[in-house]
């Protein structure tokens, strides 16, 4: 895998991660295993007659875990997701298919490694953003040292 | 319910130490089955010390003790009871919000480090606000919890603010 750095990221870049479509089995797997009972999200019964929900809807839980993947896969073994931040405005239902974006929106020089700020969201089938958010994310210098684990906060205000 | 507000929890521990079985379960659930989180000689290759769960695992961490009182079947006879047991799960109190949809407004997450194989996760919650707003849907109440997740006070692993949204169910 190549390494990412600092250096070789530039303000519009652009990352995705496609998940889908998210079955009933895919949704009930991952209600079952975080233990979330909730019953909007396996069953339909209630969500539709109860809550007035018009379908099963996608845990919020489940689509931060793929904002995560996509900024993990992307920082690289050497690179740190520090704060991801994001809204769930909108539903997505059981069965769309998820495009996870995310584009960098500006880049700040710290003294141990960089910070990438990015935006981001999940778009489903047709289209429509339902999760905007933000999120930093700290890569190597190209001739510096991977980013540090466990991760240590930037302490002084950065400059571009 | 302002009273909620400031309400901070006890440190709670996580039933169980993170393990394998748990974390693999999560990794194929997530669809992230990135070898760090199974195989320390991966992990360990990209600077990790030793195999580690998916930075979110430790929000899920949290699940009914055992022996504790079991809210699915104590409340079994409730045709209005939706399944969610959030709070109860981070140690705060519930709010008196019973017959309200409670949907997922989103989430502020800070990610020190990740959790590691064996290790017992901690956290400590507090309300941090409570708020109403009015909304094409009708009047909405807007939850807001601040989570630290910990081994020891004094190492961090995460830290989550996240956002609940409460209405009336929609006619």
């Amino acid at each position: 895998m190549n390494r990412r750095t600092f250096e070789s990221v530039e303000i519009g870049d652009e990352l995705s991660l496609t998940r889908g479509p998210l079955t009933e089995p895919i949704m009930m797997r991952w209600s079952a295993n975080m233990e979330n009972w909730h019953r909007i999200h396996y069953d339909r019964k209630f969500a539709l007659e109860h809550e007035k929900l018009p379908d099963l809807l996608v845990n919020g839980s489940f689509k931060q875990q793929f904002i995560m993947t996509m900024l993990r896969k992307w920082a690289g073994a050497e690179g740190w997701v520090w704060k991801v931040k994001f809204q769930f405005r909108a539903m997505n239902l059981v069965g769309e298919t998820l495009q996870v974006w995310a584009r960098v929106a500006d880049k700040k020089r710290e003294a141990d490694y960089g910070l990438i700020e990015l935006e981001l969201g999940i778009k489903n089938n047709d289209g429509k953003e339902s999760t905007p958010g933000t999120a930093l994310v700290a890569l190597p210098y190209k001739d510096g040292a991977r980013v540090r684990y466990p991760f240590v906060p930037p302490k002084i205000k950065s400059d571009k | 319910m302002r009273q909620f507000i400031g309400v901070e929890s006890d440190i709670l521990s996580a039933p169980e130490p993170v393990e394998s079985g748990a974390v693999r379960r999560y990794a194929q659930a997530i669809m992230d089955e990135d070898p760090v989180f199974a195989d320390d000689g991966k992990a360990q290759g990209q600077g990790l010390p030793g195999k580690v769960a998916p930075p979110l695992f430790p929000v899920q961490s949290f699940r009914r003790a055992f022996g504790t009182p079991d809210q699915l079947v104590e409340r079994a006879a409730d045709p209005d009871f939706d399944g969610s047991v959030g709070s109860s799960m981070r140690g705060l109190p519930e709010l008196p919000t019973a017959g309200l949809v409670r949907l997922n407004g989103g989430s502020e997450i800070e990610l020190l480090r990740y959790a590691r194989h064996g290790e017992r996760i901690s956290i400590q919650a507090r309300y941090a606000s409570i708020t109403e707003r009015e909304t094409s849907k009708g009047p909405m109440i807007i939850v807001v919890i601040e989570t630290s997740y910990f081994t020891t006070p004094d190492d961090p692993i995460m830290r989550v603010r996240s956002t609940s949204l409460l209405r009336e169910p929609q006619k």
